[in-house]
């Protein structure tokens, strides 16, 4: 017995002294790094949320590179201007904006601009990327010879010294649309030509070269043009260095430095981690969905707004609906699904009531956009949630819902008295902030005595399905980015049947086949109200033309908008870093510091300590 | 030639067998992924078609299909179509005959999710987490889970009616319960340890004392969430083994024989162990596949979430790649477990010697 008495113990205790030993080193190993590691809490700045997975490649041609070079961020490379979301204006960067009109943009280069080797930022450059799809059918950038026909150059005298200005023609024979060049100017990033042009060239017998091109990394000293550079990375995170030498830091800034010299990115596996590591102070600022954000205001945690709705919406979840099936083909079929949805529900349950009450139509009432949305059509056309409306729309069309004895739905049959099949809507499952959305819609349509049913599928299943159009319902979020040409993009990612395509082959935009431009009921005012939008320079004019295409939207609900999401957005901590814009120091737009206008942020930001 | 040497024997015919298994495991590997209705490109498009037009997007798709090796191409690197201008697509069997050919090469091929990364440096820069949270936990559980099992039926008593009970709330409760509740105990309220990731915020991995200890305080939590319920588990298995073991009749006669305790133990020990032992080979085995409950809660590197997100994303060749170190691990783990047990176990070393297989 004593023998085994003795095991046991012993082995107790090298489990408590392993431990110990384990915790207590380590402490000190704790305190140490904070010494050793080279990135002092004082001078660096804890980002999340652009960056989900493991860093795999920092080029700049890639289509989805590692943070910064993916997306929108202009810490390493630079576009020519930078959207404030907040005032609709756009704000030099490599360029100024000098005129914009319906024949074409005109911006003058920053003759200070300069990469990182001292090279000078030119018309090269720019004419490279943006005319790269001349060369290259699969560049990132193909899409741009759509917008732009050409860019002339010309030297102009810029404050006494010699400086490029470069005119974008919109291109009148292709998709003439002064609106996306605006995007296209503040969303694609200058490359190094000189650069990039040496690396084609060493693949230049390859039978693809860009694509050889494409799978460099480039992860070790990229020339880039932005105030940071890469200085290392892991699968768990990705630290940036400020370039002292930045040349904007003169041209733009007045001489001052970004305040952090570094700029870590850490990469967690959730959500969750970075709402924990927020609260716990170890991330400075995230654009990260955390539910009910006012909880965490004790722990130093802040948004835009101290108050609901938080943040500031930009994007319009949907539910796409297929405009090809009944009953989902009739209009008023549609519009009593319309009214039969309880948004007030869906925006407090949902969305922890991120944003302000959903209008009927596609145009928001806040944001540069709101000088587009009227009241008075709201008013007038606009499905709000009543359910008397939508049952009333229901028994008109001569549909009837059978009820059971609790009081739920059993079936509908339709005019010929034929039973309608239950509609399913698409949705990734997991995604708990569309699943909740979806929940809320469903109970609100059967509630109305319309048969629809949560259709939760896996992402893959979902994304695949999109733009076939291959099912009843289905929620997307279109045109999501938050750009100079919304809410035009939005309509036309919702209403134009410019590529249509049968159910089964694909489409990117109007996935739910509204408006069939070979059908008998086509209504071309749609499409060509799309079309003409962005060549009108009157602005009486075009507030007009979006108010028709809005009352369209309205009276054929080919969607079922539901709710408004913030889009650029953050959340930040005040425990390491002061200065933070927000609704009362409104110096900089709500997006991250990294993205368009919301960069100069870093030259503002004090340390604590 | 071999009727003499059974030893030899058994071995060789065990080795063809597993041979046949690793080639089967490989094909299905290949084609189950395959099988789904799911396309790696049509989820790579869900990225980064946003805000193109459907001819843009069109295009992007093609060129995705042809780097990936997914369309047919014909002599001029150019896609082969059908009539209706579709790209053809290329058939599982050519592909299985291209991943075979790459694998002979010892090139596990891009994956498509991570590109242009090789799928090689994920499992090479994920392994070594995977190996070092799991290896140890997995020893250290089976271990201490047998001993204090092998203690509580040997003992009974007070001991067993507060350690069985214990064991079995432990043992039952969900990684991923364990997990949380550890980061919110010792992590948010007490703050003693850190509540993700596998090193510091500060740090890059080298091989420094500095990024060593961070490392070593970040695996307290991970480790203690998968070592208690592993040992728990495994101490009610050896339990109910050693229970058994008590009743038969070597161990009645061992203690009317007088023998002291402890080689008592060790006789029911190694009884008891044989299938304990086979459990322990399975697990080490599966081991590679990575922790991935544990990886999610603490944020953790490891090649579970690797081969998570391979598996929701349709990433074929990074699917192909992890599937085919779990089969060579579990394999290798299970030839070692029969090798062993044909040394260890009497019974199956007298029927070696009377010439079975």
């Amino acid at each position: 017995m004593r023998g085994i008495k003795k095991s046991a113990i012993g082995m107790a205790l090298v489990l408590v002294t392993s431990v110990a030993l384990l915790s207590g080193c380590n402490d000190k190993k704790d305190d140490q790094s904070q010494g050793e590691s080279g990135f002092p809490r004082g001078k660096t700045l804890y980002l999340g949320g652009s960056q989900w997975g493991d860093p795999s490649s920092f080029n700049p041609l890639q289509d989805w590179p590692a943070w910064p070079v993916n997306d929108k961020f202009n810490l390493m490379y630079e576009p020519l201007l930078a959207y404030n979301t907040q005032s609709g204006q756009f704000e030099p960067i490599l360029a100024k904006l000098v005129s914009q009109s319906t024949d074409s943009v005109v911006v003058v280069l920053n003759p200070a601009a300069k990469w990182s080797d001292g090279q000078p930022v030119t018309s090269a450059d720019v004419k490279f990327i943006f005319e790269l799809g001349k060369r290259f059918k699969s560049a990132p950038t193909a899409y741009a010879l759509d917008f732009i026909s050409e860019i002339k150059v010309a030297t102009v005298d810029q404050n006494g010294a010699k400086a490029e200005q470069l005119t974008f023609v919109v291109n009148k024979a292709g998709r003439n649309n002064p609106l996306v060049i605006m995007d296209l100017l503040q969303g694609i990033r200058i490359i190094p030509s000189h650069v990039f042009e040496a690396k084609l060239a060493a693949f230049k017998d390859s039978s693809e070269p860009l694509s050889a091109v494409q799978k460099l990394k480039l992860d070790s000293v990229p020339v880039v043009s932005g105030p940071y550079t890469l200085s290392t990375y892991s699968n768990e995170k990705i630290v940036l260095k400020r370039r002292d030498d930045y040349w904007g830091n003169a041209a733009l800034y007045g001489g001052k430095l970004p305040t952090p010299e570094f700029i870590i990115h850490p990469i967690f596996k959730s959500n969750d981690h970075f709402a924990l590591a927020l609260q716990k102070g170890e991330l400075d600022a995230s654009q990260t969905f955390i539910p009910r954000i006012w909880l965490k205001s004790a722990d130093g945690v802040h948004t835009w707004y101290a108050k609901e709705p938080y943040y500031i919406p930009g994007a319009v979840p949907m539910l796409f609906i297929n405009n090809t099936k009944a009953p989902l083909n009739d209009k008023n079929f549609r519009r009593a699904m319309a009214f039969a949805l309880d948004y007030k529900a869906i925006k407090d349950l949902a969305v922890s009531g991120y944003s302000p009450d959903i209008k009927p139509g596609i145009i928001m009432p806040v944001g540069p956009e709101a000088k587009y949305y009227s009241e008075e059509d709201s008013k007038q056309y606009g499905a709000s949630f009543n359910i008397d409306a939508a049952k009333k729309l229901l028994a008109d069309g001569g549909y009837k819902s059978i009820f059971k004895a609790d009081g739920s739905l059993d079936s509908v049959v339709d005019a010929k008295g034929k039973k309608v099949p239950t509609l399913y809507i698409k949705c990734p499952a997991g995604w708990s902030d569309w699943e909740a959305i979806v929940k809320i819609a469903v109970k609100g349509l059967r509630n109305a005595g319309i048969d629809v049913r949560e259709g939760f599928v896996d992402a893959s299943l979902y994304w695949q399905a999109l733009p076939t159009g291959d099912w009843d319902l289905i929620l997307h979020k279109p045109a999501s980015s938050v750009t100079p040409s919304l809410p035009w993009s939005r309509f036309e990612a919702v209403m134009s049947s410019r590529n249509w395509s049968k159910i089964g082959d694909k489409m990117n935009e109007n996935q739910g086949r509204y408006n069939n431009p070979k059908a008998k009921d086509y209504n071309p005012k749609v499409d060509s109200l799309i079309k003409v939008i962005p060549t009108i320079s009157d602005e009486a004019a075009k507030a007009k033309a979006y108010r028709e295409l809005n009352i369209l939207f309205m009276q054929d609900q080919p969607t079922l908008p539901l709710c408004y999401l913030p889009e650029q957005f953050y959340e930040y901590s005040d425990k390491h870093w002061t200065g933070w814009p927000n609704e009362t120091n409104a110096f900089a737009p709500p997006q991250l510091p990294w993205v368009g206008a919301g960069i100069k942020t870093l030259w503002q930001l004090k340390p604590v300590k | 030639m071999l009727k003499n040497r059974p030893t030899l024997r058994y071995i060789l015919h065990r080795g063809g067998w597993y041979l046949v298994t690793f080639l089967v495991a490989v094909t299905i590997n290949f084609f189950l992924p395959r099988l789904g209705a799911a396309n790696p490109v049509d989820i790579i498009m869900g990225k980064v078609s946003s805000g193109l037009s459907t001819e843009a997007a069109k295009e992007k798709e093609e060129s995705y299909l042809k780097e990936f090796g997914l369309v047919k191409v014909d002599g001029s690197g150019n896609i082969m179509r059908q009539a209706d201008g579709k790209p053809l697509r290329a058939s599982n069997l050519e592909q299985f005959g291209n991943y075979l050919k790459m694998c002979l090469r010892g090139d596990l091929g891009t994956s498509f999710q991570k590109y242009p990364k090789k799928v090689m440096d994920v499992i090479v820069e994920a392994v070594p987490w995977t190996i070092a949270l799991q290896l140890p936990t997995i020893l250290f559980g089976w271990i201490v889970g047998n001993v204090l099992g092998a203690l509580a039926a040997y003992r009974r008593g007070v001991f067993d009616r507060i350690f069985f009970p214990a064991a079995l709330l432990i043992s039952s409760l969900p990684f991923f319960v364990f997990g949380m509740l550890l980061v919110y105990y010792f992590s948010v309220v007490l703050g003693w340890f850190p509540a993700m990731g596998g090193y510091a915020g500060d740090l890059i991995p080298s091989f420094s004392l500095t990024f060593f200890g961070s490392a070593a305080y970040h695996y307290v939590l991970p480790f203690f969430s998968i070592f208690l319920i592993l040992a728990g588990g495994q101490a009610i298995g050896m339990r109910s083994m050693g229970i058994y073991e008590l009743g038969t009749d070597y161990i009645k006669y061992a203690k009317w024989l007088g023998l002291k305790e402890p080689k008592i133990l060790a006789y029911l020990f190694r009884n008891a162990m044989l299938p304990q032992l086979t459990g322990l080979a399975l697990s080490l085995g599966s081991m590679i596949g990575g922790a991935l409950i544990t990886e999610m809660i603490f944020s953790y590197p490891g090649l579970g979430m690797a081969m998570l997100t391979a598996i929701q994303n349709n990433d074929y060749p990074m699917i192909q790649g992890c599937t085919l170190l779990v089969t060579i691990s579990v394999l290798i783990a299970n030839f070692t477990v029969d090798i062993m047990i044909g040394f260890l176990d009497p019974r199956v070393k007298a029927g070696l010697q009377m010439g079975g297989n």
